[in-house]
């Protein structure tokens, strides 16, 4: 049997976060991370499949931890999907270092296909 | 110096009085100059006419010597030959006489001495000179002459000695009188034509100092205030209407700069805004964004999948959690307009602060699993007059508050007393605590200090508002607070029976 695949969410607000879930397919592991310090360290502790990473974070923001994920030897290579609310054009976050983006409120389809995507990739 | 004492000389009369004064000097020392100068004329005037008299008297003398030498001659010789003499000096005798009289006026002691000379001279002639002349018996001529005109010749020669020594003494007097008035006439010129040229040179310093050198420099600081440097100022010592000037001036520069100031601190102000503005567009733009995902992302899933009856119970809780959170963001947002708008409902109530606490010490310990609420109140019911959802709206923004900027949690301790007068409430955390820095703006609408960096979620409006219904309320709102050792915010209220003094005498005004 196939390992399940691990997703690592990080955004700040609980709802957010179940909602992220509920999108997904069946089959995946979910790790969740309230604040950009907790989602560097599960990040490095679990090496996740993807990262699906809200941009506004307390203690770290979302930018530094997309930097220091690019930055990593081991997790340079993982997936990032980016979620924000604030007004970055889609080149911004392509170019800080993120492999695809959506933004508040999105579809949940929209969302569920991306991450597919990205993890088969 | 300046109006208020009303004795300043203005610029133009003092312009004026220096003028006078100084073409008064001028005209003084002209005018002394001027007579001395004639006194001196009018003395060598008098020493020269001395001079003519002494030479009048010689000649006359003479004349009176050539008639005694003739009559003297005849009467020794009875020869008329030597008649010659007389009879040329008695024809030139009246006119000279009478040149002599005249001459001899002006000074009173030589005038009697000149008539009586003359008188005597007139007697030699008829009763001597003439009669002699006339005899042609030389013995008896002879004897004539020798007795009486011997002695009225000699007579007349004293007199004539007498005379003009006393003349020429007056000469010399005169002449020292003439020598000593021309010389005070040069030393007074000199020395007035000199006094003036200072005095004028002196005019001259004046003004340059009073008037032109203010204006010079009026000039350069006009210059140097149309450049920018509005901090400029004159010295303030000029007389009369430079001294306003310089004043006037100073006052203008002093305008300018406080009105330069005014527009750099509004337009600080402004800019501030601007930025606070700009911040709201973000903070609205992810406060209204994120629960909207909530409410759409959940809607869209209970819409297109199947789940059993409890989760989509759940996610039904969530999309209305999410929507009632949108609805207080808006109801913040409009509680802004109404403070802008100056409107702000005041139902008047009996409201038990200490119920209203606990219910909502309840409310937000359920909220936040990482918080302990906890609510000491020394004795109930705490009874307030007013709205009872804007009073729990500020109980909650400051428990809310309290839970947010203590993200490493810990105890919330809401504390309340007071009595018929008055209800204070404090709200008390370990939390972050408020930076002295940022302590004057905590109540300025939109500001929110470090909490975007945090990532602390908000508004900027909470405290604002609550500020406004503490306030409208008749009570006031603070805080004492330092860095990394949390906040108390304190809310007193007056008591209900304070609320009703105060009602009344609001409506005596309105």
């Amino acid at each position: 049997m196939e390992r399940r695949k691990t997703i690592l969410i990080c955004d700040d607000e609980p709802a957010l976060r179940e909602l992220i879930r509920a999108s997904m397919d069946d089959g995946f592991e979910f790790a969740e991370a309230s604040d950009g310090i907790v989602a560097m360290e599960l990040a490095r502790e679990l090496s996740p499949d993807m990262v699906i990473l809200d941009l506004m974070l307390p203690r770290l923001s979302g930018l530094e931890v997309l930097a220091r994920l690019s930055a990593d030897e081991q997790l340079k290579d993982v997936p990032v999907l980016v979620i924000t609310a604030w007004n970055e054009t889609r080149e911004d976050v392509l170019a800080a270092g993120a492999d695809d983006f959506v933004s508040k409120p999105f579809d949940p389809e929209a969302l569920r296909s991306a991450v597919n995507r990205l993890v088969a990739a | 110096m300046s109006r208020s004492n009303g004795r300043t000389v203005s610029l133009r009369d003092r312009m004026l009085l220096a003028s006078i004064v100084l073409a008064a000097i001028v005209v003084g020392v002209f005018v002394a100059t001027i007579l001395a100068v004639s006194a001196a004329r009018n003395a060598t005037k008098q020493e020269a006419r001395s001079k003519n008299l002494s030479v009048a008297a010689l000649r006359l003398e003479k004349l009176v010597l050539d008639v005694e030498n003739g009559v003297r001659g005849f009467a020794l010789t009875s020869d008329r030959r030597f008649l010659a003499p007389y009879t040329d000096a008695k024809a030139a005798l009246p006119d000279q006489r009478k040149l002599f009289r005249s001459l001899a006026t002006d000074q009173p002691l030589q005038a009697t001495r000149a008539k009586t000379l003359d008188f005597d001279i007139g007697i030699y002639i008829e009763t001597f000179a003439d009669p002699v002349v006339q005899f042609s018996n030389r013995r008896a001529a002879e004897l004539a002459y020798d007795s009486e005109g011997r002695r009225q010749a000699a007579s007349i020669r004293n007199q004539f000695a007498q005379f003009i020594q006393a003349e020429n003494e007056l000469s010399r007097s005169r002449e020292r009188a003439a020598d000593s008035k021309s010389r005070h006439a040069i030393e007074l010129g000199v020395v007035g034509l000199t006094g003036s040229a200072i005095l004028i040179l002196l005019f001259a310093i004046y003004l340059a100092r009073g008037i032109a050198r203010p204006v010079t420099e009026a000039a350069a600081g006009a210059g140097q205030v149309a450049a920018g440097d509005l901090s400029f100022r004159l010295s303030q010592t000029g007389p009369g209407e430079v001294g306003e000037f310089t004043k006037s001036f100073n006052e203008m520069a002093e305008r300018l700069e406080s009105t330069r100031n005014e527009l750099e601190d509004q337009n600080a102000q402004l800019r501030e805004s601007e930025r606070l503005k700009s911040d709201l567009v973000n903070t609205v733009s992810h406060e209204l964004r994120t629960p909207l995902s909530g409410v759409m992302g959940f809607t869209k899933l209970l819409l297109t999948r199947e789940f059993d009856p409890e989760t989509r119970r759940h996610y039904l809780g969530i999309v209305d959690a999410q929507a009632r959170r949108l609805s207080n963001l808006l109801d913040d947002f409009l509680d802004v307009r109404r403070i802008e708008e100056g409107r702000f409902e005041r139902a008047q109530e009996l409201v038990d602060m200490a119920t209203l606490l606990r219910e909502e010490a309840q409310l937000y310990s359920q909220q936040s699993p990482k918080h302990e609420v906890a609510v000491e109140i020394d004795h109930a019911p705490l009874a307030v007059l007013g709205n009872p959802d804007r009073l729990r709206q500020v109980i909650g923004n400051l428990i809310s508050n309290a839970i947010k900027y203590s993200p490493q949690g810990g105890v919330v301790e809401v504390s309340a007393d007071g009595g018929n007068e008055s209800v204070r409430v404090e709200v008390r955390d370990e939390g972050m605590g408020i930076p002295l820095s940022q302590q004057p703006q905590i109540f300025t609408k939109f500001f929110r200090g470090d909490a975007p960096a945090s990532g602390i979620t908000g508004t900027g409006l909470g405290l604002a508002v609550s500020r406004d219904i503490v306030e409208s309320h008749g009570g006031r709102i603070g805080f004492t607070s330092a860095e990394g050792q949390g906040t108390t915010f304190f809310v007193e209220l007056p008591g209900a029976n304070g609320v009703k003094d105060r009602q009344g005498h609001d409506e005596d005004q309105s």
